[in-house]
């Protein structure tokens, strides 16, 4: 390899033009920018979405790469250090090995089996085609993402559906052993910030749609957090009172 | 290990390291610990990759997981996907580690023609992954072979370009606008 292999230079990068916020991106994932060049664009990519964005997209792009590498087991006092590092008590190392891939599992399946019982679910509830009688008009159903709200224990409890554009929730259960005092679940959304506004009471064992009030359908969006909590039958809609059970957001 | 990933990513937080980074995000220690066991030996074999010291791949891997802790909201599965999201930050963390080292140990000098050409089969990926791969062995199959494998010592060794240019003997002027050039073919090729 010599300069002698390289194009004149003269209509595009040579090493001596800034270069473009994408060339800079696909500098900085392809590793070949020096330690200050680095902090200074991992810095920016903090601050500026555009450019954060460009850099995901390089790494996306290079990221089969990634996976072509060979896993090697760490020692088991790496995760120890790193409990340490973050200033947990330290975890039995001996078996949290044996436990914690378990627990992996176990959350891979469960989680795993809820996305498939909620596809299937939502197949079946795709309202019938109308018979075709002169221009079609197709019904948009866009995929609605699900948001998982996971027990106290990490593993999965509810799945929530929000349909922003009908004004509903899907709300599927993993169903547990029923309240031992009668109470029932409750689904609340809470804003960020703000106190939580109940939105439904729901099944402990049976999926169900249903529909948000309208004052509360604002809430409904990326940030907001959507809690389980369990209250007494009669209970009043304006604050939670029982245990919240399961949370996740949105 | 990473292949956990398997269902498919039109399900919003549909896979499984999505639906435990969103968890993680919330503070879910058990999540964190589950995200670990199962990721963990794909990251430290990519820690291992850019730093060859085994200690200190296991310090980079320490900042890996620190830094998922904390930036685990900042993933966005609308961006990447998990697995491309965890590896490039272990990426990142070895690679910044790296770089702080004081006097980096030459490698044995770059074989452009070997070795770094065929990376081989790839164990089955998830079906967005498998794409991306396929498009990424295409866009590459353009450039000129030497520029090929150019890139991939430039991203498996993380190397500077002055220590490219070092270790292959050429002008570092040449060196940028061989990768730059590459990179912004690379670009054409793999589309928005």
């Amino acid at each position: 390899m010599s300069a002698a292999d390289l194009p004149s230079g003269d209509n595009g990068p040579d090493g001596t033009e800034p270069p473009s916020d994408d060339l800079l991106a696909a500098e900085l994932v392809l590793g070949v920018l020096d330690s200050a060049q680095r902090h200074s664009l991992q810095a920016r990519a903090d601050a500026d979405r555009a450019f954060a964005e460009r850099i995901a997209y390089w790494e996306q792009r290079f990221a089969p790469w990634l996976s072509d590498i060979e896993p090697v087991e760490p020692p088991a006092r790496a995760w120890t250090r790193i409990c340490q590092r973050l200033g947990w008590k330290d975890t039995d190392p001996t078996s949290s090995n044996a436990r914690g891939s378990l627990a992996f599992w176990r959350t891979v399946a469960a989680f795993s089996t809820l996305v498939a019982v909620v596809a299937i679910w939502m197949a079946l509830q795709r309202p019938p085609q109308p018979p075709i009688a002169g221009p079609r008009v197709t019904q948009e159903r866009t995929v609605q993402p699900v948001t998982p709200l996971w027990n106290e224990n990490g593993t999965p409890g509810w799945l929530v559906s929000i349909d922003r554009s009908r004004g509903t929730v899907l709300v599927v259960p993993v169903p547990t052993r029923p309240d031992t005092q009668g109470r029932t679940p409750n689904l609340w959304v809470i804003p960020m910030g703000k106190a939580p506004q109940w939105v439904a009471r729901v099944s402990p064992d049976m999926s169900e749609t249903v529909t948000v009030p309208s004052d509360v359908r604002g809430s409904l969006v990326a940030g907001s957090v959507l809690a389980i909590s369990l209250e007494p039958p009669n209970m009043a809609s304006a604050a939670p009172t029982g245990p919240i059970v399961a949370k996740g957001s949105i | 290990m990473l292949e956990a990933s398997t269902t498919s990513r039109s399900v919003g937080q549909g896979t499984p390291l999505e639906a435990l980074l969103s968890q993680v995000a919330l503070g879910n220690r058990e999540a964190f610990e589950a995200l670990y066991r199962g990721t963990a030996g794909q990251l430290f074999g990519i820690c291992l990759r850019v730093l060859a010291e085994r200690s200190e791949a296991e310090d980079a891997l320490q900042d890996v997981f620190t830094a998922v802790w904390r930036k685990a909201a900042q993933f966005d599965a609308t961006r990447a996907s998990a697995t491309a999201w965890l590896a490039m930050i272990a990426r990142n963390k070895a690679i910044d580690r790296l770089r702080s080292m004081p006097a980096r140990k030459a490698r044995t000098d770059i074989e452009l023609a070997q070795d770094l050409e065929d990376p081989g089969a790839s164990p089955p990926q998830q079906a967005q992954a498998a794409t991306d791969r396929v498009q990424l062995e295409r866009c590459l199959d353009q450039l000129e072979p030497r520029r090929r494998a150019l890139i991939r010592a430039a991203f498996f060794e993380g190397c500077t370009y002055e220590e490219l240019a070092t270790r292959l003997d050429s002008p570092l002027g040449s060196i940028k606008s061989w990768i730059r050039r590459s990179l912004l073919q690379l670009r054409e090729c793999l589309g928005p």
